[in-house]
Formats: structure tokens, sequence, C-alpha cells
């Protein structure tokens, strides 16, 4: 008796078994399309660069020969480089430094407002409609030094001196081009910051305003906590898009005066595809690569890390 | 503090409540609108006055920069298509921006249900190997693709760039799709397999209708950032092709140097159909994308 029992339950568990099995290699089936995908377009390249990276491969022809770490000894020592790395972190951290607090500060303006609240999210969303490229080709040409509306304006208000040759001065360019990158309401980082001051209990602003506090310290105290998560979220996102920053550059300056305002996407799409230097700049991915990953993930960790301890 | 202070800063505050709930206007209110306002009219200054350029010869934007059309010259929209394969642009465009989604609107949540659904170790795996992609730049991989690309002869085709949108989407795509996933409950799908309803008929049938908020924002974003793209297109397509509205501006930027109409033209053309998609599923952009996280 006790053994028949056994061995139905043994064959039912089998079943069971077999069904799970079955279904997982269901599931896998699912997944299967997106992950071939996946894997073809995004991971092995991203190997494959790893591997062109101690090539000489110049991009066009079939054939390279392995150099070692030549490419490596280059970049380090390569001023070009290092300062499309400077101009990265100005760019990358300055714009998602900035465009965070613009965000915050106009999701705070949209908070107050009860009344036409649906109007004026829109507008506040509609110029992220316009894409980086099609609004830096419009300042290309607001900014031109001779006949751009800028140049124009300011001397039609009687300051003169200010106007010159913005997209040519290499001293300043840098922070031209972070002005317009920051030029924006921040659609998105905006409504996250938005959906995330709703979600504040109004209970516990209207205790510390019972309790005495004024507007600022309301914020500091009550609100900015609350706002960790999406602290987190839009910051590290800004972040990830401000590493790759290539647009502006690319229509605005084309990486000059000389190579004065390249960042490392530019510097790497420029020796890949203009300079016939594919393993070097392949070399550059890769850095580039390991500079996005820590820099995401030491953000991360240090923001949730301060979500929890608020 | 004494009690009373304490007190009357307690009616204040409830005063203020009363207020909130009457929705009064304010002129806290209204200072915050104006500024919004404000704000608004500086950011989008360059597409307004791309606008009105766009309807003058350029003489006129030279001699006077920032001068009103005077004549509205209609033509130079007319002269863009002319002139310049812009039609040819705005097709491609408009089919790898299609397409892109239409494919992956079909294996995406597919996918992310097989992720989430699996089990085990392998769940997290995928999950992890997925999200590592949020990590790895186009700019990263953009050498051994074209390589890749043209060894296997799709390279300048408008297929190599609906590829690359396809793996770049795929990231934030499982991220989005899965998190929504957790949400819902096993036990309809347990149900309808006791009805002998096969898995892929249960996905499309009872899972698939469920992601439709996440699929709304996962179609907007995505649709946006597909049609708005230009470095994938300008990497991915040489000269034997028309590009992508982005690429054929970016080229007529080089080649006409003297015809800035066309060119404030071709930007304002490429806004329209932003604005259609936003126009048309704005009820989701907001809902969707930001209140949906607190309310939904």
């Amino acid at each position: 008796m006790a053994t028949v029992r056994r061995g139905t339950s043994g064959a039912s568990h089998n079943a069971i078994h077999a069904q799970a099995r079955r279904n997982k290699l269901m599931m896998f089936l699912f997944t299967l399309p997106m992950l071939v995908l996946f894997l073809w377009i995004v991971i092995f390249p991203s190997l494959q660069s790893i591997q062109l990276s101690f090539t000489n491969y110049d991009g066009i022809s079939a054939k390279y020969d392995y150099v070692g770490l030549r490419n490596y000894q280059e970049i380090i020592g390569s001023g070009r480089f290092w300062n499309s790395t400077k101009n990265t972190l100005i760019l990358g951290i300055g714009s998602a430094f900035i465009i965070n607090v613009i965000s915050l500060a106009v999701a705070l303006l949209l908070d107050h407002i009860k009344h036409f609240a649906g109007f004026f999210r829109t507008i506040v969303y509609l110029p992220s409609l316009v894409s980086a490229f099609i609004v830096s080709t419009i300042w290309k040409y607001m900014l031109n030094s001779n006949f751009g509306a800028v140049n124009e304006i300011l001397t039609k208000m009687g300051l003169d001196s200010l106007a010159h040759d913005w997209l040519g001065d290499s001293k300043h360019i840098i922070w031209v081009l972070l002005f317009l990158i920051c030029f924006t309401l921040g659609g998105n980082t905006t409504l996250i910051y938005l959906s995330n001051l709703q979600s504040v209990p109004q209970e516990l602003v209207e205790a510390a305003e019972v309790d005495g506090a004024n507007g600022l310290q309301v914020f500091r105290h009550v609100t900015w906590p609350m706002l960790a998560g999406s602290v987190t979220v839009n910051f590290t996102l800004a972040l990830i898009g401000g590493w790759v920053i290539f647009d502006q550059v690319m229509v605005l300056t084309g990486g000059g005066p000389g190579f004065v305002s390249e960042t490392m996407a530019f510097f790497i799409y420029r020796l890949g595809f203009g300079e016939y230097r594919a393993g070097f700049g392949s070399a550059a991915a890769v850095i580039l690569f390991i500079v996005v990953m820590i820099t995401t993930l030491i953000t991360n960790k240090y923001m949730r890390s301060r979500e929890i301890q608020q | 503090m004494s009690a009373t202070t304490v007190s009357s800063k307690a009616i204040r505050a409830s005063k203020k409540k009363d207020k909130k709930v009457k929705e009064k206007f304010t002129l806290g209110e209204g200072v915050c609108m104006l500024v919004t306002a404000v704000l608004f009219c500086i950011v989008a200054f360059p597409v307004f006055y791309a606008f009105l350029q766009s309807f003058r010869t350029y003489a006129e934007i030279t001699i006077d920069p920032m001068g009103m059309p005077t004549v509205w010259h209609w033509e130079n929209y007319v002269r863009l298509f002319q002139d310049t394969d812009f039609l040819g642009a705005t097709f491609n465009t408009l089919f790898i921006t299609v397409i892109s989604l239409a494919i992956l609107i079909i294996i995406l949540p597919m996918a992310a249900y097989g992720v989430e659904r699996i089990g085990g170790k392998a769940s997290g795996f995928l999950y992890l190997l997925f999200l590592s992609g949020l990590m790895i730049p186009f700019q990263v991989r953009m050498i051994p693709l074209v390589r890749m690309f043209n060894a296997i002869g799709i390279y300048g085709d408008l297929w190599a760039v609906i590829l690359v949108h396809l793996g770049g989407a795929a990231g934030f795509g499982i991220l989005l799709y899965c998190s929504f996933l957790k949400g819902v409950p096993v036990s309809l799908e347990e149900a309808a397999s006791l009805d002998g309803a096969g898995r892929l008929r249960i996905f499309w049938q009872i899972v698939f209708p469920m992601l439709m908020p996440v699929t709304s924002a996962f179609v907007i974003t995505n649709a946006l950032s597909f049609w708005n793209d230009f470095f994938i297109p300008l990497v991915m397509l040489d000269a034997s092709s028309a590009g992508t509205i982005n690429v054929a501006i970016n080229r007529m930027v080089g080649l006409l140097t003297s015809q800035w109409e066309l060119i404030y033209a071709g930007a304002i053309i490429s806004l329209i159909p932003s604005l259609i998609i936003f126009a048309a599923f704005q009820r989701y952009f907001i809902k969707g994308m930001a209140v949906g996280a607190v309310k939904g």
C-alpha cells in the first residue's frame, strides 16, 4: 500500500515537473525573438568593440592586425582625448544638474497651478517634442555672426560689445553649448517630478505649517526628502543621456573650432567614420562604456542609499 | 512659542486648506501661471522664429534677421519638396518609425512576459541582461555594427536603422513592461489555462490587453525618439538613400548655404508628426507618464 501510494505521488510529481519544464521552455520561446535581436545588435557588437580596440582596423578594409595595447597607450597620451573627456564631463554633469534644477522648479510652479492645470502641463511639455537636432539647427542660424538673430537683438539693445561669433569663439564655446543644451523646460523630467510632488501627502505639509515651518523649511524637510525617488530616476537618466551628447556638437560646431568642443561621442564618431581609425575609435568607445557603467552604478547606488536614509 | 500662536497658525492653516478645497483663484497661483507662460515663450522662441522665417526669402532674412514676413512665401514649402528629395526623406522617417514600433509591440511585451513568468534564476538573469543594454550607448557599438551590416549587405538600408532601434529599445522596454507585469495576478492566467487555452492565446487575449497603459506610454516615447533621432540614421544611411528628415536637413545645411528659408521650412515640417502624436495621445501622455504612477 505504502509503496503504491508513494509510486502514484511520485508519478504526479513527475507530471508536475514535466509541466513546469514545458512551461519554462514556452516562456523561454516567448523571450527568444527579442533576446536574439538584443544579443545580436547590442551585446555582440559591444564585445566586438573590445576586440577591435586591440587592432589597427581602419573601418573600411576587411583585414586588420592586432597591435596589443598600442591604441590605449596612444589614447592616454592624447590631449585631444582628454579634452573630449573634459567636455563630456562639463556637458554631461552640468546639463544633468541644471536640467534637473530647472525641471524641479517648473514642477513646483505647476504644482501650485490649480486652474487650467492641463493647459499649463501641456505647454511645459511641448518644447520637448522638438528634437535636439532641429532645435540646434535653428540655433546655428540664430547664432550666425553676420545674419543671426541673437547678434541683431544684442545690437538693437545697444549691447554691441556682446555680439560676436558665438560658435567660433574657442574660449567660450563649451559654455555656449552647455547653455543651449540646458535651454529647455525638461518636459519628461518635469512631469516625473510633478507626479511625485502631487503624491506628497497634504497632511504632512499642513502639519509642518502648523509647527511653524515657512515655505522653504517645508520644502527642505518635507517635500525634498519625499522626492528622493524621482531625483534618482531623473538624475541617472540625465547622466546616461549626458555622456553621449552628440547632436548639438555635430550641428553647432562640428567639434570645432579645431577640436576644442569635441565630446567623447563625437570623438569616437570622427575617428571611426571620418579619420579611418576605427581601431583607435573602438578603444575610446570601450573607455566611454567603462565611464558610463561606473558613473551610472555609483550615482544609482549613492542615490538609492539617500532614499533609504531619508 | 505660546499655545495661542500655535492655535492661530492652526486656524490659518485650516483656512488655507478650505481655500484649496474651494480652489479659489489666488494671486500666488496667478504669478505661477505667468512665470510658466513666460518660460514657455522663451524656450519655444527658436521654433516660433523658425516658423516665421520659413515664410521669408533669403534676402529678407539676411537683411533684417528679426523682421516679420511681409508677404507670406508659401512657395518655400513647395520648393522644399521640388528642389530636394524631402518627400523621400519623410517617407523613410515614417517607414523606420512605424515598422520599428510594429515589430517592438509584437516581440517586446512577449519577451517581458517570458522574463517575468519563466521563474527562478533565469528570470533574474534575463532581466539584468536586458537592463545592461541601458548602459551600453550606441556609440560604444556603432563601429562593429557598421562593419557587420556592411558584411551582410544591409548597410545604408532602412533596415539597418530599424534593427539598431529594435535592439536599443529592449532595455527600457523590458524595464517598463516587467515592472507593470509584477502587479498582474497569475490567477487569471491559471483560470484561463484550465479552460485549455494555450499560453500564446492567454497572452494575447488576456495579458496583452491589460498591458495597454504601458504599451501606450512605450509607443509614445519610442515614436518620438525614433522620429527625432539623428545620430543612428546619420551613421547607418549613406548618400545612396534620401536619408531621414533630420539627415536630409543636415545635408541641406552643407549644400544649400544660401537657402536658409528651406531649412527653416524643413524644421517646421519635421515637427508636425510629433505634434500629431502628442495631440492624439495627450491623455495617455500626461496620465501614463506622470500621474499614472500615482493615481493609476
